[in-house]
């Protein structure tokens, strides 16, 4: 595959791998440089490939972080079914203890690795090559290249659930998604090997996005990742880096051990051993210092931003351990910070809430200028209360439609749905939010539903030329009942109340007088107070 | 960001699921409380929007389903005020005192809950919970999540009911 036969220095090279769409085992993808296994057409290499190719589906949040946990359980069966890549084993290494038991007792291996992975972080250079026959009957499984596909592209925020379910596909992923993209050639250096026991792949890749020294200190034969597949090609060094790696591993598996907990923010927190390569995998493209562990995938994007914002405190970051307890988040001080458990969490639940604060400020149009937690309530506040308006007086539309109107489901749905717009004209009147008032109610057929009440409010509060092109600026100050607060962003009017404007407006100028309008939306904004 | 929209054409979305039941409650309605625009009244008037406006918001919880506190809570709410209205009518003596033991449950939660939100800026998120429903049981972190899948449902809903009484009036 031309994966494996690419230099592994490019970035590209995971891509490349990526790019045999074969139903074979993909040994060679954990192997990329080992020519042997390669020529199997490993399924896991074309799982991996058409992981690469596989554009990304946008996924919910939930949705990325179910599918990361039932890949990981994937996995995890494949690896207590003991699946096994015949061939490649056999051809990738010949004194490789782990690649020559690997046919013999995958289960075990790969569960070891399976749990090393758990606690680990990134893939080292060095210790990758004992976690290939596990990777090999991990990945074996050919929903895995399809979910590592989808997950590659999230990049950073597969860490947090790979990691947490034992992060054999997260590696995958992560390496995947990422290794183009930012990893530092020193950082990966510092990964510690329990990291680096999870993913051959990763280590492999991440080798490659890292160019040299990606392999741990010790490691004898963890110079250019070339070296290293040539040597595990041969088989030779694996054994060393392996031990090695698992040393390293034991040593560093209370430091990375991770936690269940589906919280949060390991981010600034954790990494002690390994913070810059930690800080890489987690946020490529921010060009971040990614953090090591990320606990939840929810919480990558709160995590990259918080590298975002912290990255002066990563790029210090140093330790303070946290004491690691074995059912806690492990969270790190930031340096210059209070080691305090109390302040530790306070500051992981302030995050949290930062994080959902900026989810909420993509969702609230014109809230970028706001800053600051209690304007962006206010702003959301005032949203709620506009679209809650506006279902009100959408329902009260409905309740008005034409009885003998038939409410034709296919029709409606093949037409709606497929074109969400609909054939609505140009708006005779610029639109803007004060549209949404006008809007607020229109009698279809001309009917006028609300005699009374609108007989009782017939001032002449609206201005005559209420239908005119000046109506909006004059509306907007004249009829402050209908308004939301939120109308007061003029000038990006949300689209859904242009929507709003041109179908009014088509149905009033077709039916209704300017005063039977007028007496509409006061009408409304009466029954708005009333209901 | 996180939670993309789903794509309109696809059939499971959100999108879809709530226009079928929204429509589904539509009919049931006109097929229940069926009204002729000449001799609607005032009343008639306010009551039937009120139910189409119950009905959409039961809709998108349907939609969503209950993993959603909000959903549940609408859900919930729904239910339980079809209870309450029977016990002011004197009905089902079981059910009320069923509803009534969890009703007081869940106020005690609540009361719990806001005791213990303890979020700087109180009064806004005061006001959050009770705009959000099932808002109130919520610490803020909870609450700002399900503000915004709450939002983005009531985006969806939105855009359904006014393209449909776009597309049932021209």
């Amino acid at each position: 595959m031309e994966g494996s036969s690419t230099p592994l220095t490019q970035n590209s090279s995971t891509f490349g791998i990526g790019i045999h769409p074969n139903d074979q085992l993909p040994n060679c993808f954990l192997v990329t440089g080992w020519e042997d296994s390669l020529d199997q057409g490993d399924p896991f290499e074309s799982a991996l490939s058409s992981i690469v190719s596989s554009p990304v589906a946008p996924h919910a949040g939930e949705g990325e972080a179910g599918m990361i946990r039932e890949l990981i359980g994937r996995l995890g069966s494949i690896c207590d079914s003991g699946q096994a890549s015949p061939g490649s084993y056999n051809h990738s290494t010949t004194n490789t203890p782990c690649y020559s038991t690997p046919l013999n007792s995958p289960p075990k291996l790969s569960l070891s690795m399976a749990d090393q992975l758990a606690h680990g972080g990134f893939p080292a250079p060095g210790s990758h090559f004992p976690g290939h026959p596990s990777f090999v009957s991990v990945m074996a499984d050919p929903g895995f290249a399809e979910r590592a596909a989808r997950l590659s592209c999230f990049g950073p925020r597969n860490v947090n659930a790979a990691n947490l379910n034992g992060g054999l596909g997260l590696n995958a992923s992560e390496f995947l998604g990422k290794q183009a993209n930012k990893l530092d050639s020193g950082r990966f250096c510092r990964v510690p090997s329990s990291q680096s026991l999870r993913a051959n792949v990763g280590s492999q890749i991440c080798a490659q996005g890292n160019e040299r020294s990606f392999l741990q200190p010790g490691v004898s034969t963890s110079t250019p990742e070339n070296g290293e597949m040539g040597e595990s090609r041969e088989g030779s060094s694996i054994s060393e880096q392996v031990t090695h790696g698992e040393m390293r591993a034991n040593g560093q598996i209370d430091v990375n051990s991770r936690k269940r907990k589906p919280i949060l923010k390991a981010k600034g927190r954790n990494s002690a051993v390994s913070p810059q390569s930690a800080k890489d995998s987690e946020v490529p493209m921010e060009n971040e210092e990614p953090i090591t562990k990320k606990i939840k995938p929810a919480e990558t994007d709160g995590n990259e931003k918080d590298a975002a914002k912290g990255d002066q405190k990563q790029s210090k970051e140093n330790s303070k351990m946290a004491e690691p307890q074995k059912d806690y988040i492990h969270v790190r001080a930031r340096r210059g910070q209070a080691t305090d458990s109390h302040s530790l969490a306070e500051r992981v639940r302030r995050e949290k809430i930062s994080l959902r604060m900026k989810a909420l400020q993509d969702l609230v149009p014109n809230c970028n200028k706001v800053t600051g937690k209690a304007m962006m309530l206010d702003e959301i506040i005032n949203y709620v209360q506009s679209l809650q308006r506006q279902v009100e007086l959408l329902s009260m539309k409905l309740s008005t439609l034409n009885p003998t109107v038939d409410f034709n489901l296919e029709a409606f749905l093949s037409k709606d749905i497929l074109h969400p717009q609909g054939p609505l004209p140009n708006s005779l009147y610029p639109v803007d939010s004060s549209g949404s008032m006008l809007y607020s109610y229109q009698p279809p057929q001309g009917l006028m539903p609300m005699p009374s009440v609108v007989s009782s409010n017939m001032d002449a509060q609206f201005p005559v030329n209420f239908l005119n092109s000046g109506i909006h600026r004059d509306a907007s100050l004249n009829l402050p009942l209908c308004v939301d607060n939120y109308g007061e962003a003029s000038a990006p009017a949300p689209a859904l109340w242009e929507d709003d404007l041109q179908s009014v407006v088509q149905m009033g100028l077709g039916q209704i007088e300017p005063q039977r309008v007028e007496q509409g939306s006061l009408a409304t904004s009466q029954m708005k107070v009333e209901l | 960001m996180k939670n993309p929209q789903r794509s309109p054409t696809n059939p499971g979305s959100l999108r879809s699921r709530f226009t079928q039941v929204f429509l589904q409650s539509l009919l049931r309605i006109r097929k229940h409380n069926p009204t002729s625009s000449s001799s609607s009244s005032h009343g008639e008037f306010l009551k039937r929007c009120r139910r189409v406006k119950v009905a959409a918001y039961v809709s998108m919880a349907r939609a969503v389903g209950t993993r959603r506190a909000w959903s549940r809570a609408t859900l919930w709410r729904a239910r339980n005020g079809e209870r309450q209205r029977n016990l002011l009518y004197g009905r089902c003596s079981k059910s009320n005192s069923r509803e009534r033991s969890l009703g007081k449950r869940k106020r005690k939660k609540k009361k719990k809950k806001k005791r213990d939100n303890e979020e700087h800026s109180f009064g806004h998120a005061k006001k959050l919970q009770k705009l959000v429903p099932g808002g109130e049981a919520m610490d803020f972190c909870c609450l700002l999540d399900e503000t915004a899948h709450y939002i983005k449902c009531l985006i969806t809903q939105v855009k359904v009911m006014r393209s449909i009484a776009d597309f049932y009036s021209l």
